[in-house]
């Protein structure tokens, strides 16, 4: 019988190789994004 | 509405529902019917999460909020992906691994069963509260388009709403998300598009979107930093981040809708996926009342968009408090124009002096324009109007009964109506769960059969579709519907909060420290909230840090006490 799904161990993300690097992208991402709305703010206020 | 748009709209829900019965089937087990059998695919979950956030509000709301104060509300959502980074590395794998139907079943493993039954009771006031107002969004759309009472609409949406829910469970609800979260997409682009259409032909893009710069409204980011100020770029990042930690890592309405996961892998994607979406998601939508703000200087803007209050205060009685006010407005609105296509021009010549003169004047007359709608809004307070008066609410529907064609009228109506209708059931569902799992299994029938329990669920949905509709009138004494749930989500949200920390970090804290905790926590938000003027974005972080330091120092003691020899354990 195979295992309950809630029994099984974390799995790695399906890209970057570890969940570390996931997150990192996840908050460059959104230093990324911040930076965006801020030249958008500049250039049209 | 034409019969196009009847089409476009009745066919559009009944199909979605449709879909989601039909996903739904076979949830004949309290496991499949509140957990989906934990079989769903990410790309579900995080369209659920999105769906069920995007409800009705997101459209009425965000965009009267964008045309009235702009763009700076997308602040609030800067500290979600901090949050949903912290959540996948923390709850997730926590949750999945306790193999719990609810994050407050976690509580009692964790602390007792009356720390469990606090936050159960806490969860179930606040989310109790909010989806009345789910409901009455909706009801400001037909009201305005049909003149239908409020209560109708609420009741007609909250049958349909209960009726499927009941029958197909979190699968079904899953799937309507899915299916809602498309349309919403394809609708907001419709929309956007409709505005630039219907712009004058020497408007281009790049000309509009300098004039709702020009006015204020693409204020995105703002350093400024203010207790009181609801949204800069510190109260997003900071009370931001605790507010969507709260909310997606302690609301069982976000929690068990990634409970439902394959497996950890998925539901950490699902919330990541959300973090990333979530963001230039709300800035297109606010982008769109922007642009709505733009039409309305070339086409005539009512001085006030809640059609029933304006048609009071033209009356013979109040007329002579009016007519000042809307001769006011109207010149300012005219001045507004006339230098709007002054500044088109000139960009278009090339003339910087003639740019920034007229940029001037514009400013004057906007500012000229807000004077007059913030004098008509006074009117309507002091007249026998609500008390705190806005009409942020109806400046898209305003815009999209008027001036879309027909068909897409149907389209956006259907989108705010299945909104509602998926937001609702999400929150109901997991309403019903808390009930069941949390207070009913645990501490009136412990020993049931799973039959009796997934009665028990469906009896807790209908219950909840039948309070939610009751509550639904609030929604009108409440200004901006969606500061109105973002506030009354807040004076809940930091004592959970505090609580789970408290549980995944501290590893002395007890259930007597936490429960002590929960209640100096909520003391300080509802203090906070009634004796200063602190933004709502801030109660989040003050009750999370009262309940940390209050569960800290009782169990310090509580725990000494209870070490002390010969004392009972």
């Amino acid at each position: 019988m195979p295992p309950h799904p809630r029994d099984l161990p974390d799995e790695p993300p399906p890209f970057l190789g570890t969940w570390a690097r996931v997150y990192t992208a996840v908050v460059v991402y959104l230093a990324l994004l911040i930076a965006l709305c801020y030249a958008f703010t500049r250039a049209f206020s | 509405m034409r019969p196009l748009d009847w089409v476009v709209l009745v066919g559009s829900l009944a199909s979605i529902i449709a879909y989601g019965l039909y996903r739904g089937r076979g949830s004949n087990t309290v496991d499949r019917y509140l957990l989906a059998g934990k079989s769903m695919p990410w790309y579900a979950m995080a369209l659920s999460i999105m769906a069920t956030q995007a409800s009705a509000i997101t459209f009425i709301s965000t965009t009267g909020q964008s045309y009235v104060d702009g763009m700076r509300f997308v602040q609030f959502y800067f500290g979600m992906p901090l949050a949903m980074v912290a959540l996948s590395a923390t709850a997730v794998p926590i949750f999945h691994r306790a193999k719990v139907y609810t994050a407050y079943e976690y509580l009692e493993n964790r602390f007792d069963a009356k720390t469990r039954a606090l936050a159960s009771v806490i969860f179930l006031m606040q989310r109790g509260l909010s989806v009345g107002l789910t409901f009455y969004a909706p009801a400001i759309v037909l009201s305005v388009i049909f003149g239908w009472p409020d209560r109708l609409t609420t009741s007609i949406i909250g049958v349909t709403v209960v009726l499927y829910t009941v029958t197909g469970g979190i699968r079904t609800v899953t799937w309507t998300d899915v299916q809602q979260m498309l349309i919403i997409l394809f609708g907001l682009v419709v929309a956007l598009v409709m505005i630039f259409v219907l712009l004058p032909r020497q408007v281009s893009f790049l000309d509009a979107v300098h004039l709702a710069g020009s006015a204020g409204k693409l204020n995105a980011v703002t350093f400024h930093f203010n207790w009181n100020d609801r949204y800069n770029l510190w109260s997003g990042l900071i009370g931001g981040m605790f507010l969507a930690l709260s909310y997606f890592g302690c609301d069982q309405s976000q929690v068990q809708r990634y409970l439902t996961g394959k497996s950890i892998a998925q539901s950490k994607l699902s919330l990541l996926f959300t973090a990333i979406a979530k963001i230039p998601m709300q800035f297109f939508i606010l982008f769109i009342g922007a642009m709505v703000f733009v039409f309305y200087i070339f086409e005539p803007a009512p001085m006030v968009f809640q059609r029933v209050e304006y048609n009071r205060i033209q009356q013979p009685e109040l007329r002579a408090r009016y007519e000042p006010i809307a001769a006011r407005y109207q010149d300012a609105v005219e001045r507004r124009k006339a230098e709007a296509l002054a500044i088109v021009e000139a960009r278009h010549s090339g003339d910087a002096r003639a740019e920034n003169q007229a940029i001037a004047n514009y400013r004057r007359a906007q500012q000229d324009v807000d004077t007059a709608r913030r004098q008509s809004a006074t009117l309507v307070e002091s007249t026998g109007g609500e008390k705190g008066f806005r009409d942020t609410n109806y400046i898209f529907l305003s815009f999209v009964t008027r001036y879309l064609p027909a068909g897409i009228v149907g389209l956006v109506i259907a989108v705010i109506l299945a909104a509602t209708m998926s937001s609702s059931s999400g929150e109901i569902n997991s309403l019903a769960t808390v009930s069941i799992v949390d207070i009913y299994k645990r501490h009136f029938r412990k020993h049931a059969t799973d039959h009796h329990y997934l009665t028990a669920s469906r009896v807790a949905t209908a219950f909840w579709g039948a309070y939610a509709v009751a509550f639904a009138g609030l929604g009108k004494h409440l200004g901006s519907l969606i500061e109105a749930v973002n506030i009354v989500g807040s004076l809940f949200y930091g004592s959970l909060l505090g609580v789970f920390v408290l549980a995944f970090f501290f590893k002395r804290a007890t259930g007597t420290g936490a429960f002590a905790g929960m209640i100096a926590g909520e003391a300080a938000i509802f203090a906070a909230f009634l004796f200063t003027g602190i933004s709502f974005l801030w109660y989040n972080v003050i009750g999370c840090v009262v309940v940390i330091a209050t569960g800290v120092a009782v169990s310090f003691v509580s725990g000494a006490t209870s070490a002390t020899p010969g004392t009972a354990r």
